[in-house]
């Protein structure tokens, strides 16, 4: 039990200095600017564990929400972002369940889910943040398409570091046995 | 009552979901300057000290690059240095001339902050009132004229970058003296104009413009840029454009030059034009 707390802290510490001193600084001058911002610190809410008490869950993505706001200087935009994953999480877990249920001691990873489950989770968890995250941070519909073209290709770049990140750690499981 | 109880234990999640949500609506609707001094007050310790540690390992990048334009500035420091001169001239000036006064003093000063693609840049600077900055001193790199402090607090101060629209510099051409001023269009960063210099004066491509000292903020003598295009000579004056020697794009360490004798000059000056 301790050890899977220090475990999902390691990884939340480590995924926020990754989000907050690599990513937030990409700055790509020109057409593409804005187009191509990873927000990898999604995969933190998106490991915890499949039995979590949703209140603890909820509370934990507000507080994940909120650091990163505290960093960037955008007060309740990535915390309303977050809650809203962390509310519709259970249920989307609930869908995509296999017949018997989930086993408590499924890890939400790569491995643990099987690679065309863990996307779909992945995939559709990240659009809804990057979503509600453009939304809030736009608050109006004023350009609308072009909003959603961000969503689209800012999902598909956090996508992209994720499964990496599924690749990567994975290895060094497997070298450490 | 209990029907109540019952109905907020049912839809516990939802209610915490939605109380969380406005919390956090509300932090986003009131992110006014006072909110966000607020709440980024009582972790400023911590992440001014994480920001300050990453700024140290990216300075830590540049040094290579901060080191060869430090040894270049040594080099022509080194070669303007009296001592590589043979002037007999020179030396006898030095005897008579009992005025061997500091008139600039160099404050050295790294670039905090940093744009070259707005209209009106700005440039911030850590170091304030407290190490002798004032406003409107000049502000320029090794490779020369950078602009003109606007704003100054305890530690840091504002400088105008030369890239802004209202920033005009006096300048003269270095081979004839003739001068005029070098202000920016909003284009690019590395190129500005020299305005006012009369048509008779003559100019080719490649000439050395430097400051002229009439403004009273800059010394004379410090590079500014060089002509790159002769545009068509109007009636009385010329259109010419500037290569700037100062690359704005990669500014990390500046002078701010503090005149010691400003205010006697300015107060002369402005008794001058009183008597008029």
């Amino acid at each position: 039990m301790i050890g899977e707390i220090l475990v999902q802290l390691i990884r939340f510490i480590l995924l926020i200095f990754i989000q907050v001193l690599v990513l937030n600084q990409i700055e790509i001058s020109g057409e593409l600017n804005g187009f191509i911002n990873p927000y990898l610190y999604v995969l933190f809410l998106l490991m915890l564990p499949v039995n979590i008490n949703k209140i603890l869950l909820l509370f934990l993505c507000f507080l994940t929400g909120l650091t990163v706001d505290i960093f960037s200087g955008t007060a309740g935009m990535h915390a309303s972002a977050c809650l809203v994953l962390g509310f519709l999480r259970p249920g989307f877990l609930h869908l995509i369940a296999p017949r018997e249920g989930y086993e408590t001691t499924l890890k939400l990873n790569m491995a643990g889910m099987g690679v065309s489950t863990f996307l779909i989770y992945a995939a559709t968890m990240i659009l809804i943040h990057h979503l509600v995250l453009f939304l809030v941070e736009a608050f109006s519909f004023l350009n609308f398409f072009e909003l959603l073209l961000r969503v689209i290709t800012c999902s598909i770049s956090t996508l992209l570091l994720t499964v990496l990140s599924q690749f990567l750690t994975q290895r060094n499981r497997e070298v450490a046995k | 009552m209990r029907n109540f109880l019952l109905l907020i234990r049912r839809y516990n999640f939802f209610i915490v979901f939605l109380l969380l949500e406005v919390v956090s609506g509300i932090l986003l609707v009131r992110n006014s300057t006072y909110q966000r001094a607020a709440i980024v007050g009582t972790s400023n310790d911590v992440i001014g000290q994480m920001y300050a540690a990453y700024s140290n390992v990216t300075d830590y990048l540049i040094l290579g690059e901060t080191n060869r334009i430090l040894a270049a500035e040594n080099a022509r420091l080194r070669r303007a240095d009296s001592a590589s001169f043979y002037d007999p001239k020179f030396e006898i000036m030095k005897v008579n001339d009992s005025t061997g006064l500091q008139q600039y003093e160099y404050i050295s000063a790294r670039v905090i902050n940093n744009s070259v693609t707005r209209v009106n840049n700005y440039i911030t600077l850590d170091k304030g009132s407290m190490q002798g900055i004032r406003p409107e001193m000049a502000v320029m790199g090794s490779n020369g004229v950078v602009g003109i402090v606007k704003d100054v607090s305890e530690h840091f101060s504002t400088v105008i970058s030369l890239l802004h629209s209202s920033t005009k510099i006096s300048s003269k051409i270095k081979k004839n003296d003739y001068f005029g001023s070098t202000v920016w269009d909003g284009d690019s960063p590395q190129f500005a104009r020299l305005l006012d210099i009369p048509s008779h004066a003559q100019v080719t491509v490649g000439d050395t413009i430097v400051t002229s000292s009439y403004s009273g903020i800059f010394p004379r003598d410090i590079f500014v840029g060089t002509v790159s295009e002769l545009g068509t000579t109007g009636e009385s004056f010329k259109e010419i454009k500037l290569r700037l020697s100062t690359d704005f794009q990669k500014l990390s360490y500046v002078y701010v030059v503090r005149n010691l004798m400003k205010s006697e000059r300015d107060t002369l000056e402005a008794k001058s034009i009183v008597v008029q």
